[in-house]
């Protein structure tokens, strides 16, 4: 049976909170595998009538962050890490489409590798089945991470 | 190529070195790339090289080039 989150199912994987829940709803996820879903962006979205005021659309710094939320999703639902918080480490993104009010960004996640609190993941985002947002990920689970860290050297 | 090339190779490109820095050993945390996600990609790359998974007290312990090459004779790497 396919798994999703509706929008109070997710945010129990998922410890970001508005104004910067960036993913209203998780369609399908296998944990450690993927996870795909969305995000509505309305007129009233907090950032639009500043960005721009006279051609509002979605900042690149927030279509990442949507894309990490999304791939949050498919690591904490692994068993034992519900609601953990994540990092960034590294991302390579590419921005291809201006993301406007009233539309949909619907959101595909993947993970490459989940080790030792690391995952490297790749998220695309579309409107209308356009390739609006791209990006290569690394993000990380602080918590598990600073577990393999040596000292630092006095 | 030796285990002795292949274990500097992975010190070079993970932490973008020049090879003479290796002969004064090299520690976490000493060098730009050498913080907890260069550790960790250094690990993993060890790991594929060695084809072998290494427990998290030697992960840890892992702390500078010299002793990484104790710390892999555990697991009958001898560079």
């Amino acid at each position: 049976m396919k798994k999703s989150l509706n929008s109070n199912e997710l945010l129990l994987y998922q410890p970001n909170r508005y104004p910067f829940l960036m993913i209203d709803y998780v369609t399908s996820y296998v944990p450690g595998k993927y996870a795909e879903g969305y995000k509505n962006f309305t007129n009233n979205e907090w950032f639009f009538p500043i960005h721009f005021k006279d051609n509002p659309n979605v900042p690149g710094a927030l279509q990442l962050e949507c894309m990490a939320q999304m791939l949050t999703v498919a690591i904490t639902t692994l068993p034992g890490l519900k609601g953990k918080i994540t990092h960034a480490l590294e991302h390579k993104v590419r921005f291809k489409k201006e993301i406007k009010p009233g539309d949909k960004l619907i959101l595909k996640t993947k993970v490459l590798n989940w080790k030792r609190g690391i995952c490297d993941g790749l998220a695309k985002g579309f409107v209308d089945e356009d390739l609006a947002c791209e990006a290569e990920m690394k993000i990380t689970i602080p918590e598990i991470l600073e577990k393999y860290i040596p000292s630092k050297p006095k | 190529m030796s285990n002795k090339e292949k274990y500097a190779k992975v010190f070079i490109k993970c932490f973008s070195l020049d090879k003479n820095k290796l002969k004064k050993d090299v520690k976490y945390n000493s060098v730009p790339k050498w913080d907890s996600v260069g550790h960790m990609n250094m690990i993993a790359k060890l790991e594929e090289e060695f084809k072998i998974s290494m427990e998290m007290d030697d992960i840890i312990d892992f702390s500078s080039f010299k002793t990484g090459i104790k710390i892999l004779k555990k697991y009958k790497i001898k560079i």
